[in-house]
């Protein structure tokens, strides 16, 4: 996180972690597509291998929100690949939230949870509280056949503590409500440990609102996780 | 570059948050100059109109101009000397924050001035002028007014050679070069990353690969104390045990001698059999004990120089008594010329006991075993690289204990030097035995520079032969 009470501006960095081929990419490049372009800047994708992520994706937004406060989002993808761990973890560096982007079917079971352990690791190695972190989950590809049920994942969701969403990224659907959800998981954690709205000037509700409708979140179909 | 500059241009890179957020602190980082100063050109080539690019910091990036007519003559006017240059470092100084900026020049020329933004940070600037604005028709009162000895037709006739622009066409002109620019630096910026993430990828697995590896070896250093520890342990408690031992087998033979007075039959067997197995428990305890020191390298050899033959008379008288009592021949032949070994006695008289020991108790009655010596080069155990400039062959004595006896398959040859190995079979339950015999020898010829090897089959007898090298400098 980056702050400038000159310029009212706010920079937070939100990372899209998960096993390799989840969605990562599809997520930002579903991002890019959806958000009006006066709030997105370019996609930049770092070297990329037969479409695998070598370094990371990176896709800046821009949001005036709650009285002129500059909220700049920085959106990174890491590689999911296993060995690109140590990329991983230089991307994990400094991360203010995480969205995990898990792969629904039912044969990355295994997958989703060697991933989730590898972040915990490299969370703690990189020197964040696991425990602090904002963090989001989204089980991606519901279109695909051989995934676990709706009623299995909102059981899921009902024990975790963290939020869970339901995403077809392909055609846009649940990206959104993911990236919105986490943006307010994160907002809230910067603004317990900083007192950010108090020494911006905004509000909370009216910050929140001004970002999820500058993020277009009515352009995306509300029961996304059909 | 040095792993040490690497390190200092990381450093940088993340201190300056440029990785960790993917920042773009300084047009310079991320910008390719000649690519910049290409586009001006052409741009200036397209619209006649000269084109600089500034850092925020105002160092001049990109410069693409030709010196306009006006400027020309002006500058030959002392007044206008002094007042171009003064517009010119006016021009250089706007800094525009809030959106483009047009500024005049006493001329009557403009200066577009155009802040260079990227992912919504002011990285430098660029300024698209002079030009005439087309609307402009007179020659001003500034210039005419600049220096008396002006003349008015000269000035006119510059101000005609000089590019003329609609407002609204400047406007977009200048739209469509800030575009171009942010595609370069879009370009620049990935490229900047790029190679970041390279020299961070690469550093910071070379940074786990170190952590791991300090890890590996706090474990091996663990094992070696364990080991250490097993090797103390297992020291002492030999020593312990040999203590009290000595005084059973020394207590038993006295008693066995009658000196504690006359014993029955039966007694005379109990005190037979205690000193008996205690002997027995004496020399595995001293086997174990060589066993390891020998594992540990910490045997120390006692070397000297001694005629082969006094090896071979004292081994012979030693296994004379049992020999004759099981009815087994021995010979001794010692070859021409063979002369000195260079060995610890009370090492190498220990193997060859335990050789000739074995020989006699795989021979059965009215066999023959002999002790032989003879003169012979040692093995070379390097055929490697330079092994013709590095092994040069040496003098060394093969001592041979050959029996007639039951033999040894050729499987099983290898497996006979391993601790604690007997080949199964009634004549080795019937023998007893720990099976640590072969191994220690085995070690202590090793420590000595020789080899030890066995020729032998099934039923056909067995010859074992040690060959101890002379010293290097003999
Ligand atoms: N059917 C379906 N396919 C998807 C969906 N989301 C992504 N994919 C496909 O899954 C594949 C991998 O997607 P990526 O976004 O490249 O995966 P990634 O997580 O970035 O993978 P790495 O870069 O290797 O870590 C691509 O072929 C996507 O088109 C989805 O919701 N449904
Ligand atoms: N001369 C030999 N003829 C036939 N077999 C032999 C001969 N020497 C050794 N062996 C075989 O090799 C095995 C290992 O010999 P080694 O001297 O190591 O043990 P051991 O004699 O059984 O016991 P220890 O020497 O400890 O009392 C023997 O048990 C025996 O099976
Ligand atoms: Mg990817
Ligand atoms: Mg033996």
């Amino acid at each position: 996180m980056q702050l400038d009470f000159k310029q009212r501006e706010l920079t937070i960095k939100l990372v899209y972690y998960g096993p390799a081929l989840s969605g990562k990419t599809t997520n930002l490049q579903a991002i890019h597509e959806l958000v009006s372009p006066e709030s997105r800047g370019r996609l930049m994708t770092l070297e990329t291998k037969d479409d695998r992520t070598l370094f990371f994706d990176l896709l800046p937004l821009t949001v005036m929100a709650g009285k002129g406060l500059q909220i700049r989002v920085k959106l990174f993808t890491v590689p999911g690949q296993v060995i690109h761990n140590a990329t991983r973890r230089l991307v994990l560096q400094g991360a203010d939230g995480i969205a995990f982007i898990a792969d629904s079917q039912k044969s990355e079971t295994n997958a989703n949870k060697a991933a989730f352990l590898n972040l915990r690791q490299n969370l703690t190695e990189n020197g964040l509280d696991a425990a602090k972190m904002p963090l989001v989950i989204q089980f991606n590809k519901r279109d695909m056949p051989e995934v676990r049920s709706d009623s299995e994942i909102d059981e899921m969701a009902r024990k975790g503590r963290e939020p869970v969403f339901k995403a077809i990224a392909l055609r846009g659907q649940g990206v959104i409500e993911t990236l919105v959800g986490l943006f307010e998981l994160t907002w809230r954690r910067l603004e317990k440990d900083h007192q950010l709205g108090q020494k911006f000037g905004v509000e909370e509700t009216q910050l929140l609102a001004d970002v999820r409708a500058k993020l277009g979140v009515k352009r995306v179909a509300r029961e996304a996780t059909r | 570059m040095s792993a040490a500059d690497a390190e200092a241009v990381l450093a940088d890179a993340l201190s300056a948050g440029s990785l960790e957020l993917g920042e773009v602190a300084r047009l310079e980082e991320v910008v390719d100059r000649r690519a910049l100063g290409e586009v001006c050109r052409s741009f200036f080539e397209l619209f006649s109109i000269p084109v600089r690019v500034f850092s925020s910091e105002g160092a001049l990036l990109a410069d693409a101009h030709e010196e306009q007519e006006i400027c020309r003559y002006v500058n030959t006017l002392g007044n206008g000397r002094r007042a171009c240059s003064k517009l010119v470092s006016e021009v250089k100084g706007i800094d525009p924050e809030a959106g483009a900026v047009t500024h005049p020049c006493f001329t009557g020329a403009e200066y577009r001035i155009v802040p260079i933004v990227y992912q919504g940070r002011r990285l430098g600037r660029f300024v698209v002028g002079p030009y005439m604005p087309a609307e402009r028709r007179e020659v001003p009162r500034s210039l005419l007014v600049l220096d008396a000895r002006l003349d008015g037709e000269a000035a006119r006739a510059a101000l005609q050679e000089m590019p003329r622009v609609r407002a609204e066409t400047i406007q977009r002109i200048g739209d469509h070069l800030a575009r171009v620019l942010d595609l370069i630096l879009f370009s620049g910026h990935r490229a900047f990353l790029t190679s970041n993430m390279h020299l961070a990828s690469v550093k910071e697995s070379f940074r786990e690969l170190v952590d791991k590896n300090t890890q590996l070896q706090q474990a091996v250093d663990r094992l070696r104390e364990l080991d250490r520890l097993k090797s103390n342990f297992l020291a002492t408690v030999s020593h312990e045990l040999r203590t009290p031992l000595t005084s059973i087998i020394g207590y038993s033979d006295m008693l066995g001698s009658g000196i504690g007075g006359e014993l029955t039959e039966e007694q005379a067997e109990f005190v037979e059999t205690i000193h008996g197995k205690g002997e027995h428990l004496l020399a595995l305890i001293t086997s174990l004990l060589d066993m390891n020191k020998l594992e540990q390298g910490t045997m120390r050899l006692h070397r000297e120089i001694m005629p082969a033959r006094a090896l071979i008379d004292d081994l012979q008288k030693t296994l004379a008594p049992s020999a004759a009592k099981k009815g087994v021949i021995l010979v001794t032949q010692v070859g021409e010329g063979t002369g000195t070994v260079f060995v610890d006695p009370v090492r190498i008289k220990q193997v060859l006991f335990n050789l000739a020991e074995n020989a006699l108790k795989f021979t059965p009655k009215g066999g023959t075993v002999r002790f032989t010596a003879n003169v012979t080069e040692a093995a070379s155990d390097d055929d490697g690289f330079g092994s013709v400039l590095l092994s040069v062959p040496r003098r060394a004595v093969e001592i041979g204990v050959i029996d007639s006896g039951i033999g040894i398959a050729p499987g099983e040859h290898d497996k006979i030097f391993d601790a604690f190995y007997q080949v199964d079979g009634s004549s080795t339950r019937e023998h007893g035995g720990t099976g640590l015999g072969l191994s220690i020898a085995k070690r202590i010829v090793e420590a000595h520079g020789g080899t030890i090897r066995v020729e032998s089959e099934v039923g056909k007898g067995a010859a074992f032969y040690l060959t101890i090298p002379d010293p290097d400098d003999a």
